[in-house]
């Protein structure tokens, strides 16, 4: 499986042409916003103030049909799912908007979308042209009338999905400043073809697609800081090595495979290095080295177990459990293996550090007394912990989204998992995202290259 | 003639072992390579009756009798795997008890070599359990090497909890996961 299909539709896509000339050039300021917008920009610090979005249905060309009314039927819909699924928008669709007697004069119209406490419009248009289709979204501010923005997205029937990905991204850049999650995607591990291997989807579980093939037991992957490749571990070679996929090329490389057990590969944020545990027939300790992997360099010494590294936001540190308290427990060191620092202490057993993008905070899971796991978050700046997940099942392997807000985790119940994702601010929100076999270890990748 | 056809094939034998067991073995499938005791040279007194060419040297009997012998020392008591605590790799006194007659085992019977496997049971992170069992493996062949068994004849790896011996939900059975399993794979 190959990701060429995103520099393909990139091709191919056009923004915006003429029609809407302010619009694009400077997303920074867009003109004349709505009252109440400005605290939307504060959303990491809890303040979930929305951008309130008034969604009629979108206007489908009428000489559409089949395949192609389906298809600008699926772009509608994973408009309103990707809108939804941000916590920066508040929706309103036709459902909401049927109170409303549409005259199809936008002076009059924009007022009544208004009146329902909307801020702004989102007005979309899906027609034909050849073989593909053209989506055309305009936003406009409610209380000026003005347009905020205006982009026009094409692709083929099998870029439906992505071509409202490309317009609700756009919409989160004009208001927040920064991409939204809708261009970037999950790898993880799963068992539904008979033996477990990678596999990716989109951030919204679509599209799920295998990108391995050891028929053996692969996974525990961990994105370039690019996104063009993935470092995971593989036993198709006997014993357990590390490896390396260029997702455009669909080409693996080995990183290391040397020893009886190198396993939990982490990029350094600059794409330079990778941190692993590695075990040369004795005991299992975190090393690094550079991306051809010719000198790993040993970082832990403690006679007790120490693995499963994940490198800091800012390049500086290692997160990585280690046993040396007895039990494991999250440590953060520096990369010369110093200043050793425990910052778990929650339960009874602690593995998995996620760092929050921001570098504030590590997510991780927390074995409480019922041996059940739990998703607890630490802060780097007081130690407190937070547990996100309260429920019957086993919650583990968490990983942040780029943009710090959501967790991916697994789930597990008995024998089974599945992936899933909720808030990663209080642990709301969950969404399952894997149903097939058991699915686990999902890593997020970065932003989309812009 | 007929003693140079059957050096040949000896030797084609040979370079056919040597090269399968330079090959890290599959973790999937474990059949060990054939062993080269097939090839004594007690033999040699016999007319060769097989025919020249390709090497075929019917390797079922020789696993066979490779997983024959594990079953007899386990059996017998002479060999057997090694069982830890829940989240731990240190080794019990069962465990140092049952790595000495390994030990034993292994003095008498040099020519054999060994994968240690190391298990988890299911209630650690699989990710941290692919180390766990790494270290468990790693301190049963540690005391076998301060026992006197040269460590060239052992091979770890883990599978964590990835391969159950047993699948309930329960002490019994997660205790039986959290071992060292001694396999024979080979003679050297």
């Amino acid at each position: 499986m190959k990701n060429s299909l995103l520099p393909a539709v990139a091709a191919t896509m056009l923004l915006l042409v003429g029609a809407w000339p302010a619009m694009a050039q400077n997303s920074a300021t867009p003109p004349e916003l709505g009252a109440g917008v400005d605290s939307t920009l504060t959303i990491d610090g809890g303040v979930r103030a929305q951008i309130r979005v008034a969604f009629p249905a979108a206007e489908i060309d009428s000489s559409l049909s089949g395949e192609y009314l389906e298809a600008a039927r699926e772009v509608e819909q994973t408009l309103r799912d990707d809108l939804e699924q941000t916590i920066v928008f508040n929706t309103q669709g036709p459902t909401e908007l049927a109170v409303l007697s549409l005259t199809g004069d936008r002076t009059q119209d924009f007022e009544q979308f208004r009146s329902l406490g909307n801020e702004v419009v989102l007005l979309a248009s899906i027609k034909p042209e050849g073989d593909k289709l053209v989506l055309d979204g305009w936003v406009y501010d409610l209380p000026s009338k003005q347009s905020i923005l205006g982009k026009r997205f094409r692709g083929t029937l099998a870029q439906t999905r992505l071509i409202a990905h490309y317009l609700a991204d756009a919409m989160h850049y004009q208001f927040t400043g920064r991409p939204g999650l809708m261009l970037t995607t999950i790898a993880f591990q799963s068992s539904r073809d008979g033996h477990q291997e990678l596999y990716l989807m989109d951030y919204d579980g679509r599209n799920q697609r295998r990108i391995s093939g050891h028929k053996s037991t692969s996974g525990y992957s961990d994105w370039s800081p690019a996104g063009d490749a993935i470092a995971y571990m593989s036993y198709f070679d006997g014993s357990p090595g590390i490896y390396y996929v260029e997702l455009a090329t669909g080409k693996k490389l080995p990183i290391y495979n040397e020893g009886v057990l190198n396993l939990s590969p982490s990029f350094s944020p600059d794409g330079r290095s990778i941190a692993f545990a590695h075990s040369n027939q004795s005991n299992v300790d975190v090393y690094r080295c550079d991306r051809n992997c010719t000198q790993p360099v040993r970082l832990t010494k403690s006679g007790a177990i120490d693995t499963n590294p994940s490198w800091s936001p800012n390049g500086k540190q290692l997160a990585f459990t280690s046993s040396r308290s007895g039990r494991p427990n999250v440590y953060v060191m520096s990369l010369d293996g110093a200043d050793v620092r425990r910052i778990s202490f929650e339960g009874n057993y602690n593995d998995g550090a996620s760092w929050k993008p921001d570098g504030t905070h590590i997510a991780y899971a927390s074995r409480d007394s019922g041996n059940k796991f739990r998703i607890a978050v630490t802060s780097l700046v007081d130690l407190t912990t937070k547990i996100l997940t309260n429920g019957p099942d086993s919650y583990e392997e968490p990983s942040y989204s780029p943009d710090g807000l959501r967790l991916l985790f697994t789930l597990r119940r008995g024998k089974e998992s599945q992936v899933y994702v909720m808030n990663a601010a209080d642990g709301s929100d969950w969404r399952q995202l894997t149903h097939q076999g058991n699915s686990s270890a999902a890593d997020w990748s970065s932003f989309k290259q812009k | 003639m007929n003693m140079d056809r059957k050096w040949i094939a000896l030797v084609a034998l040979v370079a056919l072992l040597l090269v399968s067991a330079c090959k890290k073995p599959d973790p999937v499938v474990t059949p060990p390579p054939p062993p080269m005791t097939e090839t004594a040279p007690t033999t040699d007194v016999k007319p060769d009756t097989t025919p020249a060419g390709p090497v075929d040297a019917t390797p079922k009997p020789v696993e066979k009798s490779l997983q024959e012998l594990q079953q007899e020392a386990e059996r017998s008591g002479l060999l057997g795997d090694v069982f830890y605590d829940f989240d731990k790799s240190d080794l019990r006194a069962d465990a140092r008890e049952r790595l000495e007659k390994n030990a034993r085992f292994m003095s008498e019977n040099p020519e054999i070599v060994f994968t240690v496997e190391g298990h988890c049971d299911e209630r650690g992170t699989n990710e941290y359990n692919l180390a766990l069992g790494q270290s468990r493996s790693a301190t049963s062949v540690d005391y076998l090497i301060s026992l006197g068994v040269e460590r060239s004849r052992f091979k770890t790896i883990s599978y964590g909890e990835e391969r159950p011996f047993c699948t309930e939900s329960n002490e019994a059975c997660w205790q039986k996961n959290r071992r060292a399993r001694f396999v024979v794979t080979g003679r050297r």
